[in-house]
């Protein structure tokens, strides 16, 4: 893309774009940070996540504000609009995201005391790892530009939602197995819920990107298979 | 997940309208330069239309078109056709006058005439119609309540029109426009030379007379467009690049030099 007439507007938009993506490094960094505090009952990590969060908010207040000068200044248009309000949505879904890793992080205590055996946690620790990668994917893609990747990103999310049910039956299993599971495995459900809820925030974002991209809106009816949305609460 | 914004802006646009205005296949020369290439447009009835574009690249020029305001000068010639209600207004059988009561036009400078405000108005009234004075007095308030003046000038229509502010002048002169009943008002920047708040006036008085009138408006500024107009063309050297509904022209245009254009990208 040509550089602006003006040129300061160009670095406007750049650090605009810098910000979303060390708020998408972060997000990365703590969901993965959580989930592994919470496979291995590290407190010290789960603290580190807690305190990342911080500099989360505080990275989605700094690019509101800058977000709302460019606006109020430079009234962008077309692409360079659609890139400034996208980051908006797309901060704001971030910001979710390391709330969500917050909470699984703050569980780690009460999972970790209670007689959990580990291989409980064993196919969390499988959609965690789906989870992180398209978190990883969906900052990587918007920032070379793919949007077809960000489509099948978006796509891809229904492969978390397929195992979010199947975690969630397989927790279920344990609690009728043996009651002395049941405080572990509730929180570990919570988990798997805010693992999923982040699969949806990526989804969010990558359509948004896609949008941001091409100006063109993906089609709105995405699959979807949580087969557990009438029988579990959300978290 | 919903889509994200409930209006689908790639859609095609389905409604309708009634074209007031057809320009076709319009070729337009100052002397040997080609000035426009080929435009073919067609504006919707009661509608507003903005023209937008860098320097020279004859938004004004097709405008000026519309009225045959070139005309006054020598050397400049219009090929194609402009179809008003479907009657070509190039053609050489059109009565000029009856054309210019149907297309009113208003410029960037305000032009009253040198008289009282009142007259101002009186004057273009009385070329084309015999009326009483009461009528006249008539006409006189409500081009001027059009023109949303009326409350300002009322208690001083025998002041001189130069009297008057920058945006008063140029509101005067489209009350002026409105009285004669037009059926098409061509604006040239028609805000460029007034204040924020005189601008906002006069863009508010766009937006009350698209009810009745089909409205073409030149502007430079990209955001007034975007905020009065229903449909934008994007012209280029003489060509028509693009021309679609305003939102999609500021959100995604379809073309890479409107993008370039409208984001400050040019040259």
């Amino acid at each position: 893309m040509a550089e602006h007439t003006v040129a300061s507007f160009d670095e406007d938009l750049r650090q605009i774009s810098r910000l979303i993506n060390d708020m998408g490094d972060l997000a990365a960094s703590m969901v993965g940070a959580s989930t592994k505090a919470l496979l291995e009952s590290d407190n010290a990590l789960a603290q580190r996540v807690v305190s990342d969060d911080a500099i989360m908010d505080a990275r989605q207040r700094e690019l509101d504000d800058r977000a709302i000068t460019l606006i109020a200044k430079r009234q962008p248009m077309a692409d360079d609009l659609r890139s400034v309000v996208g980051a908006i949505r797309m901060a704001g879904d971030l910001e979710r995201i390391g709330d969500l890793a917050k909470n699984i992080a703050k569980r780690v205590g009460s999972v970790g005391v209670s007689a959990a055996p580990r291989d409980l946690t064993h196919s969390i620790d499988s959609m965690a790892q789906m989870v992180l990668i398209q978190v990883q994917g969906v900052i990587q893609e918007y920032t070379v530009g793919d949007a077809t990747a960000l489509a099948k990103l978006r796509n891809d999310d229904e492969r978390i939602d397929v195992k979010y049910t199947a975690v969630f039956r397989e927790l279920l299993t344990y609690m009728m197995e043996d009651p002395r599971n049941i405080t572990a495995c509730t929180h570990l459900l919570f988990c798997a819920k805010n693992l999923e809820r982040i699969g949806d925030h990526v989804t969010n974002i990558a359509e948004n990107a896609y949008y941001v991209l091409t100006g063109t809106l993906l089609p709105a009816n995405r699959p979807k298979q949580d087969e557990t949305a009438m029988s579990a609460p959300a978290a | 997940m919903k889509p994200m914004l409930s209006t689908d802006l790639n859609a095609p646009d389905t409604t309708v309208e009634k074209a007031k205005i057809e320009v076709k296949n319009l070729n337009f020369y100052y002397g040997q330069s080609k000035a426009l290439k080929d435009i073919n447009l067609s504006l919707p009835e009661r509608s507003v239309t903005a023209f937008i574009g860098p320097s020279g690249c004859g938004k004004s020029t097709l405008l000026r078109v519309l009225n045959r305001i070139y005309e006054l000068y020598p050397k400049q010639t219009a090929e194609g056709q402009v179809l008003l209600d479907g009657k070509n207004i190039l053609d050489r059988s059109q009565d000029l006058n009856l054309l210019r009561t149907k297309i009113g036009m208003v410029f960037q400078k305000p032009t009253p005439f040198p008289m009282s405000i009142y007259e101002n108005i009186a004057f273009g009234v009385r070329l084309y119609e015999k009326i009483s004075k009461a009528e006249m007095d008539n006409r006189v308030e409500s081009a001027l309540k059009r023109a949303a003046l009326w409350s300002e000038v009322k208690d001083k229509l025998n002041a001189s029109g130069l009297s008057l502010s920058g945006g008063q002048q140029q509101r005067l002169c489209i009350a002026r426009t409105v009285a004669v009943k037009p059926e098409v008002i061509l604006l040239d920047e028609p805000a460029s030379a007034l204040d924020p708040l005189s601008t906002a006036k006069i863009e508010e008085l766009i937006d009350e007379l698209q009810a009745d009138y089909t409205i073409v408006i030149v502007t430079h500024n990209m955001q007034q467009a975007a905020r009065v107009s229903r449909q934008t063309a994007f012209m280029y050297l003489g060509e028509l690049v693009e021309f679609d509904r305003t939102e999609k022209i500021f959100t995604s245009p379809r073309e890479k030099r409107t993008q370039d254009y409208i984001t400050g990208r040019f040259g």
